[in-house]
């Protein structure tokens, strides 16, 4: 366990054989490190937004989806990158520029700052504060400012709806979220995600790894549908609802801005998924295969149940999703939050 | 209160072998003019300032509560608008009220104050003809810009006159954010043209209240294509029939057809000969499904929010339904098969492989549909955005002339294959469906339900296609090559459509193209009640609604 729970900077600073202590050289390398992980994300970002969504939805409906460029019709990623970045970057008139400007950057870099305290296994981990869990929650919440900047800042009245759901819902479903991740917090007995993900090294019932996912299945089921809502997927895809409000607050964006929209969404629901799978399913833990396998199998898995979401499952209605949120889902994770307290007084 | 049950309205006039005209006559007493025999209905010619009058009579007391069509007219020496009512009960009790109004100043009053529906099908007469009605809740042009220069179906009409009206002159949508004037907190947001959800170019202007409905009004004639005047301008014989195909394009095609060929028929008293009248039947009830199809793959797409599993789902099985009528037609969209007097050919050889093609289809039915409920209707998600939204009170859909599923959706059991049989349906067994719920859910569930009874009906023509012994197979009447109908008979006709009563007008003059055609469209009536049913609700239900009232615009719009 020695190498692994290394933080990234030092693993690389010791491989190029420099000072470990030094501050310039401790920040070279956290910025290696970065990009090391960013550049991570975003390969599985572009594997998952032009192609695999693409082929999931098309096993879901019966279709083929892209084969003609490359292997498994692989390529079109290159081919939808060019395509989408030769675009005319359409300014509407009458856009707030600072606020439209900032909004694509801000709600694609606040989900990819999230990663940051993830131990995503074999030594890939860029830090371990300890108020890790708190910190990923944090940024992940921050692409609700970007959202309403969108939405504010678009001058378009469907944006403003969105950008408008995009709060309300936000708001509604990351309490619940919150404190079910809390409930994690108190089996635990911390926020750092090491020690979180070491609590989960031992076993349960027989071969049955005791991931939280299978000592509070309720927790889990909860923290799931939370998600959901969190990323924006079906059936809580309000915010977008692109038959109710054309695209929401994406409506105006076009070309590299819509790319970074685009690409926020994806690197959020992987991590959305990363936090279930340090939380939830024992981080990069698994037989057999190295750790960062298990940990991108896992993140790909949630991913996989939020397209099988979207492919299956009807959107809510607004006034529905709210109710659900505050009268339903916020019960109940108080609820699990109570019982968990108790269950770990009692037992601890 | 008094004890006694009130004699229902629906008896005056009514006899065991038809409508009592001299008893309506009595009824109306001085208010009629003149009478004049259509070839489906007799005609009361009435005074133009007594339309309110005697259409309250008729409703109230004689118990027409539908009132299908306005159809406006231009003669050499008046102008003319023809209500044709008919009953929910029994649509073969008809009644046409006949409207003259003088050359020069062409007024009547309007009966938009007695039938709901009649408010749209006036404002098309005011806009297409030129006919002003007084007392119209809101009579101005609808299928026309509002800026349009002279009435297009007026005799006086200059075709060469030029349209063109700079966006300075003409109203701009965007200069003043049209907020309701009573309540400064509303927002005014235009819903199409272009939006993902219109179903083709419908532009639905909407306040909303927060994310609530506070008042719609629906904006058509996107995709009007003049389709009325073009059908005057064709021969009876053969250049009609190809544009029935374009009104409600998505695959009703030959039900379309067969409301033009039904009326032309009945003008030109041309029999179909049994053989070709079971192949009509079974072809225009494949139509049906795909059409039905589609409308279940559109709502869910409507619901569900993306190009979903359903979505794709309904499309793969509808192309089966393609398949078989490409073998059938020669064609997959603009079918062109049925013919005055018949069907363009017989059935394709070898006609054992055709009927297996069928049966096959007709066997997976049912797990399909049954696949359906478990993703659509069995879905709890689903019925909570359904059940109970877009509500539409059988009294409202009668009042708007709404027909098809929608009103069998609210419980009026309305369906012309069963009520004015034409075709082969009377000889077969088969149900109307009717759902009471009244909601999105049930116009859906009719719509599913329908979908089992047209394989039911297709089941029953193929099995009898394939005992049709082989000298007796005649898919054509004699018809001659130009077909001049009398002068001045005038008809109404109508099938049961995809989307409910598509009804035909038609007078002849004589010559070998019709003087007046006048298309009634189902989706034209049925659009109608979408601001009633999404009055107050969220903005999702009123896309809902619109869903469910499945409207084609190529129809709408016409």
């Amino acid at each position: 366990m020695a190498p692994e729970s290394a933080p990234l900077p030092e693993t690389l600073a010791e491989l190029a054989g420099m000072d470990p202590n030094s501050v310039p050289v401790m920040i070279l390398m956290s910025l290696i490190g970065a990009a090391l992980i960013g550049t991570l994300m975003m390969t599985n970002t572009a594997l998952a937004g032009p192609w695999a969504k693409r082929k999931i939805t098309a096993a879901f409906t019966d279709r083929i989806a892209v084969d003609r460029i490359g292997p498994f019709g692989l390529l079109i990623i290159v081919a939808d990158s060019v395509r989408l970045l030769s675009k005319e970057l359409i300014v509407p008139e009458g856009v707030d520029r600072p606020a439209w400007d900032l909004a694509p950057l801000l709600i694609a870099s606040s989900a990819l700052l999230g990663f940051a305290v993830i131990p995503m296994g074999n030594g890939l981990h860029l830090a371990d504060p300890e108020v890790g869990l708190a910190y990923v929650f944090a940024t992940a919440s921050m692409a609700s400012v970007g959202l309403v900047m969108a939405g504010y800042a678009s001058n378009n009245k469907y944006s403003f709806l969105g950008g408008l759901r995009a709060v309300a819902q936000n708001l509604a479903y990351e309490i619940p979220l919150i404190l079910t991740g809390a409930s994690v917090v108190i089996f635990a007995g911390s926020l750092q995600m090491s020690e979180i993900v070491a609590a989960q090294s031992q076993t349960l019932i027989g071969p049955l790894p005791s991931w939280y996912a299978f000592v509070n299945p309720f927790a889990f089921a909860l923290f799931m549908i939370a998600n959901l809502a969190e990323v924006g997927r079906n059936p809580f895809d309000i915010p977008e609802a692109p038959t109710e409000i054309v695209a929401g607050y994406q409506t105006e964006y076009s070309s590299v801005y819509f790319v970074l929209i685009y690409l926020g969404e994806f690197i959020h629901i992987f991590l959305g998924g990363a936090i279930i799978a340090t939380i939830f399913l024992g981080g990069p833990a698994g037989p057999v295969l190295p750790g960062i396998v298990w940990f991108l199998i896992k993140i790909w898995g949630v991913f996989l149940f939020t397209q099988w979401a979207r492919s299956a499952v009807p959107r809510v209605r607004i006034d529905q999703l709210i109710e659900i949120g505050w009268k339903g889902m916020l019960v109940l994770s108080l609820a699990n939050l109570l019982l968990t307290a108790v269950i770990v007084g009692v037992i601890a | 209160m008094s004890l006694e049950k009130p004699t229902t309205p629906a008896e005056i006039g009514v006899t065991e072998d038809g409508l009592d005209y001299d008893a309506l006559a009595d009824l109306l007493g001085g208010h009629v003019l003149d009478r004049e025999t259509h070839v489906n209905a007799e005609g009361f010619v009435i005074r133009p300032d007594e339309v309110q009058d005697v259409l309250s009579t008729l409703k109230t007391e004689a118990g027409f509560d539908h009132c299908a069509c306005v159809t406006a007219q231009e003669y050499d020496d008046r102008y003319e608008s023809i209500y044709h009512l008919r009953k929910y009960d029994d649509p073969t009790q008809e009644l046409s009220i006949v409207v003259p109004s003088p050359k020069d100043d062409p007024h009547n009053q309007s009966g938009a104050r007695v039938y709901d529906t009649a408010d749209w099908h006036e404002r098309e007469a005011y806009d297409l003809v030129g006919i002003d009605y007084d007392d119209h809740p809101d009579l101005r042009r609808i299928l026309l810009p509002d800026t349009w220069q002279g009435h297009p179906l007026s005799q006086d009409y200059n075709q060469s006159q030029p349209q063109i009206v700079t966006l300075r002159e003409n109203a701009n949508p965007l200069q003043d954010d049209k907020r309701s004037e009573d309540d400064p907190d509303t927002m005014f947001v235009n819903i199409g043209p272009h939006h993902p959800a219109t179903h083709g170019v419908l532009h639905v202007k909407t306040v909303l209240d927060g994310e609530q409905i506070a008042d719609i009004d629906p904006d058509i004639g996107y995709l009007h294509r003049c389709e009325e005047q073009m059908c005057q301008n064709g021969t009876y014989r053969h250049q009609i029939m190809p544009y029935p195909d374009r009104w409600d394009y998505v695959s009703a095609g030959i039900l379309n057809e067969w409301a033009y060929a039904r009326a032309a028929e009945d003008l030109a008293d041309i029999e179909v000969p049994e053989y070709a009248q079971v192949i009509r039947t079974m072809s225009a009830e494949l139509c049906r499904i795909a059409a039905h199809m589609l409308a279940l793959g559109t709502f869910a797409l409507d619901v569900f929010g993306d190009f979903t599993a359903i979505f794709q789902y309904a499309f793969r099985d509808r192309e089966v339904v393609q398949n078989i009528l490409e073998d059938l037609t020669g064609q997959r969209l603009m079918f062109n098969y049925l013919r005055l007097g018949g069907v363009a050919w017989d059935l394709p050889e070898p006609r054992e492989e055709f009927f297996e093609k069928v049966r096959d289809f007709l066997d997976d039915l049912p797990y399909k549909l049954e696949e359906y409920h478990d993703l659509i209707t069995g879905n709890e998600i689903f019925q909570m955005r359904c059940v109970d939204t877009g509500v539409l009170s059988p009294e409202l859909a009668k009042s708007y002339g709404a027909t098809g599923p929608v009103a069998r959706g609210s419980g009026v059991d309305y369906d012309l294959r069963r009520d004015d049989p034409y075709g082969y349906y009377d000889e077969l067994d088969w149900n109307v469906v009717t759902e009471t719920g009244c909601d999105n859910f049930s116009r859906v569930l009719v719509r599913m339900r329908e979908v089992e009874e047209s394989a039911r009906i297709i089941e029953q023509c193929v099995d009898l296609l394939e005992q049709w012994p082989e000298d007796d197979r005649e898919i054509q009447a004699n018809v001659p090559r130009t077909l001049r109908p009398d002068p001045d008979r005038e008809i109404y006709r109508a099938v049961e459509a995809a989307k409910g009563e598509l009804g035909i007008y038609i007078r002849s003059d004589g010559t070998d193209k019709p003087a007046r055609f006048k298309i009634r469209s189902p989706c034209f009536s049925n659009l109608q009640t979408l601001p009633e049913m999404s009055q107050g609700e969220y903005i999702p239900d009123m896309i809902a609604s619109l869903g469910s009232l499945d409207i084609v615009l190529g129809e709408v719009d016409r």
